[in-house]
């Protein structure tokens, strides 16, 4: 790897606008501000839905702490203005006009009454690129459709595809830990953000980008959806899995996936704990009918397990080749030595100047590293700098916050 | 209906080489793809990319170009078929990267390396190279040569032990999560990498770790281990905050809906149609107390949403603008009027296995025309083609690799 020295950021120069609330626009605005471009972000005065989210350290409530918020939100600065209102409007207006892109979460139902009308933007601005991210996209049936997070991952068929299991099969449907539908949404977003601002550089022109978060959701379900057209099968959740061991088991300090889908890995693990004579055992003997006879091996893994702890476990199987992992919990990711060795975390001082340890770089370039140029804002920390650049005076800025517009 | 289009695909004119295989490497191309970048896959005949031998297939016929795993996350690309375990073959692989913009692989550590097609190789091949690799753990680190699996990255990056029901071991999260994540964030970072080539001349080098990126989805379990020092725990579909928001059971042989309320607007409209007494109900009077007897509202909610359908339920709900969504299956999503409406599934003849339906671009820009320019290769399909149109070869010299062996 070159050894040079951090010299540019990859998106320096990039001016950005974000109308985001919670997740999906502010981790799209993310990606782009943590690789240099200039991101405001624009929040209603009563502040982000993060901002009351947490975690917050010693569990004390604080919106300009609120963990979330502050990852979410790196190198990035923030006004508060009321969109709902003409006058905030005309501050929006203001600073797409000397910005390449923005992007924004609106509901398609507010986007015009909120003045994100694209067409009213892109006639002032022609270059301008603007992001609509929305539950369903931008036309359709279920355009209005109202869903958070919860509703989206069922909606793009996700959450179908896990919870129960054998002799459990009464449990519901099950989602993913977190925001998982806004972060695919914001993920979408910055890629095709990126597409339309790079055809930018050759064009000169803007245009509108559409996402719709059932799509993002939709678009990787594995090969599980396939299986209709293909076969005319629907995939389930329930029942057992073709292949084993792909299971968790339980050791003396936690949990291990213990994860055997070759045949030679299979054979390397049972030599491994002793028992080399059940690769020869026709229960086992090939990945289907170690599924097939699940109930009972999965009884004398655990056994073997129990006597094991997680961190030997695995890596006795990963010097063997045979692709173990822990189920890390967040104390292990924060202790592992081979993240710290890669420097992956982050520590960036909270507005009050604590330090707050976060996840880094989710890529590294040789040339253009990701990095922390700027913590998350406070409410509004930015409004009377970014309101000055636009041209008001500090009168107007006066009678703003005292309309209630900005704050 | 879509937009039509007038202006060209952003990336189209640049081309990569796709050395990609399974789900992470090739979901990372298919946004090139669909963003109008020449895809071409390198691919090995003895060595095919896991997902064109997995399930599913028409008619239970197995066959390297029937699998609709691969030719889901393969649209719009081409296949090269180059014998890579001959240094004949690689020679021509190391040709197609003097002709590329982009290189992306995401073989174990240190494979590439091996292949002669390692960065410092590449990059003097094509000084303004953007090269990605994408593997489980990263290219440095004291675990960069562990095996990484789909399935045990869930657990390895924290999802896992997050992710189940109350009292309840830890659970997967239904696909190989780390996988798109990896590919998508891989995508921002060759764009942004671009980006950067086209002001400055300047190409580089990314490492990206798939157990990284999935991290970064994870900001609210890591963060309350750092800020608060405690771990989540794992509670099913509930959420900390707000009540109720959970999956409920509907009338119907596994039908389900989910229901989420987050503030005390929606919880009135709630009440409006389930059942106007439980606006007074001081159980659930605040969030906080609806938190607290949140059992309690389970019942209840599950009591009303059990001789309804969940299209009955979303229906009633999204009605009075609450967020409830029926649990979309495979057959759901395929009869859902929204995504057809919207044209978003994709159905284009393929030589194998004539038209099937896939799943399409989630993003649509509107002045350039991203949409599936042709259905998945088969294994090979494009190799003289590009021999002859973008590496230059001739008729004798395409003929003489192949007399030799080295187009399989």
């Amino acid at each position: 790897m070159s050894a040079n020295p951090p010299s540019r950021d990859a998106l320096g120069g990039v001016r950005v606008v974000e109308c985001g609330d919670f997740v999906a626009a502010a981790y799209a605005s993310k990606q782009l501000a943590d690789l240099g471009a200039e991101v405001v972000k624009i929040e209603h005065p009563r502040g982000d839905t993060a901002r009351r989210r947490g975690p917050f350290a010693g569990g004390r409530e604080n919106p300009d702490a609120s963990g979330l918020f502050l990852y979410l939100n790196t190198n990035k600065r923030g006004i508060a203005v009321d969109l709902d209102r003409a006058a905030g409007q005309e501050i929006l207006a203001r600073l797409a006009d000397r910005a390449d892109l923005l992007v924004h979460d609106v509901p398609p139902a507010s986007i015009a009454a909120r003045g994100l009308d694209d067409g009213e933007l892109r006639a002032r601005r022609p270059g301008l690129v603007v992001t609509s991210i929305s539950p369903f996209g931008l036309d359709g049936p279920h355009r209005e459709l109202h869903a958070h997070d919860l509703n989206l991952w069922c909606a793009g068929g996700l959450a179908a595809l896990n919870g129960g299991g054998p002799g459990s099969d009464d449990l519901p449907p099950l989602k993913a830990f977190g925001q998982q539908a806004g972060f695919q949404a914001g993920l979408n977003a910055a890629v095709a953000s990126l597409g339309a601002l790079y055809e930018r550089l050759g064009s000169g022109e803007g245009q509108l980008v559409e996402i719709s978060a059932q799509e993002c959701i939709t678009s990787i379900l594995e090969m599980t959806y396939e299986f209709l057209p293909y076969m005319g099968l629907v995939a389930s959740r329930l029942g057992q899995k073709p292949i084993q061991p792909l299971d968790f088991l339980e050791c003396k300090d936690g949990w291990i996936f213990i994860c055997c889908v070759e045949e030679h890995q299979w054979h390397r693990f049972v030599e491994m704990i002793g028992t080399p004579e059940w690769s020869q055992m026709e229960l086992f003997e090939n990945r289907m009918t170690r599924a097939a006879n699940w109930d009972a091996l999965s009884i004398f893994l655990n056994e073997v397990a129990s006597e094991w702890t997680v961190a030997d476990l695995y890596h006795a199987a990963q010097a063997r080749r045979i692709p173990f992992a822990p189920v890390s919990t967040m104390g292990d990711l924060l202790d592992s030595k081979h993240l710290k060795a890669r420097g992956f975390f982050a520590t960036v001082a909270d507005p009050d100047g604590s330090p707050v340890t976060m996840p880094g770089a989710p890529y590294r370039h040789s040339a253009t590293p990701w990095r922390i140029r700027r913590r998350a804002p406070r409410l509004g920390e930015h409004t009377d700098e970014v309101l000055a650049e636009l041209g008001y005076a500090d009168g107007d800025v006066v009678r703003l916050r005292a309309d209630g517009v900005v704050a | 209906m879509k937009p039509r289009a007038a202006r060209r695909r952003p990336l189209e004119g640049l081309r990569v080489a796709d050395f990609t295989w399974v789900w992470a490497g090739p979901f990372c191309t298919l946004q090139l793809a669909h963003l109008g970048a020449e895809v071409v896959r390198v691919e090995t005949a003895s060595r095919v990319c896991v997902t064109r031998m997995l399930p599913p297939w028409p008619d239970f016929q197995p066959g390297p170009n029937r699998s609709g795993y691969f030719n889901q996350y393969n649209q719009g690309k081409k296949s090269l078929a180059l014998n890579l375990k001959d240094e004949r073959a690689l020679e021509v692989a190391r040709d197609l990267v003097r002709r590329s913009d982009v290189v992306v692989e995401n073989f174990a550590a240190g494979v590439m390396d091996r292949l002669g097609l390692g960065w410092e190789v590449c990059r003097a091949l094509r000084p303004d190279l953007v090269m990605i690799s994408l593997s489980g753990y990263g290219a440095t680190g004291p675990e960069a040569e562990y095996v990484s699996y789909g399935p045990a990255q869930v657990p390895l990056s924290g999802f896992s032990s997050l992710t189940g029901y109350p009292e309840w071991r830890p659970m997967h999260v239904g696909i190989s999560y780390g996988d798109p994540t990896g590919g998508l964030h891989g995508a921002v970072a060759v764009l942004a990498a671009l980006f950067h080539r086209r002001r400055t001349g300047e190409g580089q080098y990314i490492d990206l770790s798939q157990w990284e990126g999935t991290m970064a989805l994870l900001p609210e379990g890591i963060l309350s281990q750092t800020m608060a020092g405690a771990t989540p725990g794992r509670h099913g579909n509930h959420d900390p905050q707000w009540s109720p928001h959970a999956v409920y059971r509907c009338a119907g042989e596994d039908r389900w809906v989910s229901i989420a309320v987050v503030d005390e607007d929606e919880w009135r409209a709630l009440c409006s149609v389930v059942d106007p007494a439980l606006a007074g109900d001081a159980r659930f009077a605040a969030a906080a107390d609806r938190k607290r007897n949140e059992a309690a509202l389970d019942a209840l909610l599950g009591e009303w949403c059990s001789s309804r359908t969940p299209e009955e339920v979303t229906a009633a709900l999204q009605a009075v603008r609450v967020g409830a969504f029926t649990v979309m299956n495979a057959r759901d999503l395929d009869g859902d009027p929204h995504l057809s409406g919207r044209d978003f599934w994709v159905e284009l003849p393929h030589p194998e296995v004539g038209v099937r339906r896939h799943a399409g671009i989630p993003y649509r820009l509107h002045e350039s025309p991203v949409e599936v320019q042709s259905a998945a290769p088969c294994l090979g399909q494009h190799t003289d083609e590009v021999l002859r149109d973008v590496l230059g070869y001739d008729q004798a010299r395409i003929d003489a690799l192949r007399a030799d062996g080295l187009l399989d």
